[in-house]
């Protein structure tokens, strides 16, 4: 047997050693004290294991506990080496348990909705964007902007990406402007009050938050956002810097929970806004890393994309989710992420190379001069939506072919399940009472978004 | 640029329009709807929109 075993107290009054050390199994053992037969109290002098002390196999009627506090130091990677957890490490249920407890979830953790810049139902090219008070560019995420703006930007969904992932939202500056006090422009996101309200902001049990992202610009320095609340009286200007130009980077920020102010809870309303500043004036800048009662949309002294004409800015891998930890991105399956764009936004097109039947929408005569559209979408809405028409359509019915005018009217019976809006279209000598099938011409369409 | 429109049947308002570019956006009654609250703002800075066509 390697190395030498030292006996050096006995309980006489039980004295009673079973000693089963195989050889290799313990290179070196220092043992001080007193035990019992129920096992070993202390080993080593200084209580302490070195790396190399236990090289074979330590079973489970071993070790019969550990304690809560027996391993107070880091199990660094090292250590515990890959694939060498058996399935009976943790007991069934152990880590859901402590993540339930910590309030963290498994599943749909990301409160962004197409972060990944991958559904663009809308487009994949948004130029000409100015004073206008906004729009929305690729699913869910709005170019917006404050005050008379003069500078104008593009927004596109480009296929620049850090590993992991296939696209990115980017802006280019077309013409560059300098931001005034109350001007403004930006990048940002609206959360629905009814995927926000566990969050508890504005109240004591308001929850840690952490938001994640990569990023990319041409230029380089201290950039800015803010979280801001419907009402935009309250904001968390927030700051991260890109150090090297047109290299992606992944940032991560983490915010205590607003306590404060008046946040919308479970309603169809925003319960969140999340901004990329490309600019912002004095006015509407402040101080990182604090909520204060203001719509502050950056810090102060960022770098301004829209300042510098070409400058580009680049964003994908967006995730917010509760806690103080960025966890690997949620990617989810692309007909959920799809689906959860169209509760905001639905594009019904005929993508088809000819002018096609479209099963979701059934016309009857409502007027002489109107036909009533219903149209079925494929998630149900937030609310009624605004429709808009672009191209030539047409209804249908026993070898009439009747080209549809300007939309009228829309309504909804809208409630918290179903949607299926209707809109009034005009038209000329709907004689009959029969139904319309919808008929559309290539890439014809119907806008029906109920955004944020 | 924002224009009502009535129910032919009713004769009532039921509805906006707002026109940007050549494209018209119908617009519903609904307060959750942000076109809709966006267009309530236009009208509280003392704007008015255009009056209904009234049926033939």
């Amino acid at each position: 047997m390697a190395g030498k075993l030292i006996v050096d107290t006995i309980d006489t009054d039980n004295a009673f050693i079973t000693l089963n050390v195989q050889q290799s199994q313990i290179a070196t053992m220092n043992v001080s004290g007193i035990y019992s037969n129920t096992g070993v109290k202390m080993i080593g002098a200084n209580g302490t294991v070195s790396n190399t002390a236990i090289t074979g196999l330590v079973t489970a009627s071993q070790i019969a506990n550990v304690a809560n506090t027996q391993l107070t130091g880091t199990i660094t990677g090292s250590q515990i080496s890959s694939n060498t957890l058996s399935n009976t490490v943790f007991q069934t249920g152990s880590v859901e348990n402590y993540m339930n407890a910590q309030g963290l979830g498994f599943g749909m953790r990301n409160r962004i909705i197409n972060g990944a810049a991958v559904i663009a139902q809308r487009g994949t090219t948004f130029s000409g964007l100015s004073d206008d008070g906004g729009q929305y560019t690729l699913d869910r995420w709005k170019w917006a902007e404050n005050g008379t703006f003069t500078g104008v930007q593009t927004v596109t969904q480009d296929t620049s990406a850090p590993a992991g992932f296939s696209y990115s939202l980017k802006v280019q500056t077309t013409t560059a402007v300098a931001v005034a006090t109350s001007l403004s422009c930006r990048v940002e996101q609206f959360i629905e009050g009814f995927n926000w309200a566990d969050m508890g902001y504005g109240t004591a049990n308001a929850k840690t938050t952490t938001l994640s992202f990569w990023v990319r610009s041409s230029l380089t320095g201290t950039f800015g956002g803010a979280f801001r609340n419907s009402a935009d009286d309250r904001s968390y200007p927030f700051s991260y810097t890109i150090s090297v130009a047109d290299t992606w980077e992944q940032k991560s920020i983490t915010i205590a929970g607003d306590t404060s102010g008046t946040w919308i809870g479970a309603t169809n309303g925003t319960g969140l806004r999340v901004t990329f500043s490309l600019g912002a004036g004095t006015a509407l800048s402040g101080t990182a890393g604090a909520w204060v009662a203001a719509g502050t949309q950056s810090v102060t002294g960022a770098v301004s994309v829209v300042g510098t004409l070409n400058a580009t800015w680049y964003v994908t891998g967006v995730q917010l989710e509760k806690g103080s930890t960025a966890t690997s991105f949620d990617y989810r399956p692309y007909g959920t992420e799809l689906q959860l764009c169209q509760r905001y936004f639905y594009r019904l097109v005929n993508a088809s190379a000819s002018t096609g039947y479209v099963p979701n929408i059934t016309g009857v005569r409502y007027t002489a001069n109107e036909v009533y559209l219903g149209i079925t979408c494929p998630a149900p809405l937030r609310t009624t939506p605004s429709i808009s028409k672009s191209g030539t359509m047409y209804i249908y019915s026993g070898g009439t072919n009747i080209t549809l005018g300007g939309v009228v009217a829309v309504t909804s019976n809208y409630n918290s399940y179903t949607s299926c809006p209707n809109v009034r279209v005009t038209a000329t000598s709907i004689t009959s009472n029969t139904g319309w099938i919808c008929e559309f011409d290539i890439n014809a369409y119907f806008d029906i978004s109920a955004e944020l | 640029m924002y224009k009502l429109t009535k129910n032919l049947r009713t004769n009532e308002v039921d509805s906006i329009i707002k026109e940007k570019d050549g494209v018209f956006l119908a617009i519903p009654f609904d307060p959750d709807n942000t076109d809709y609250q966006a267009y309530l703002k236009w009208v509280a800075e003392g704007n008015t929109p255009t009056p209904a066509d009234e049926p033939n």
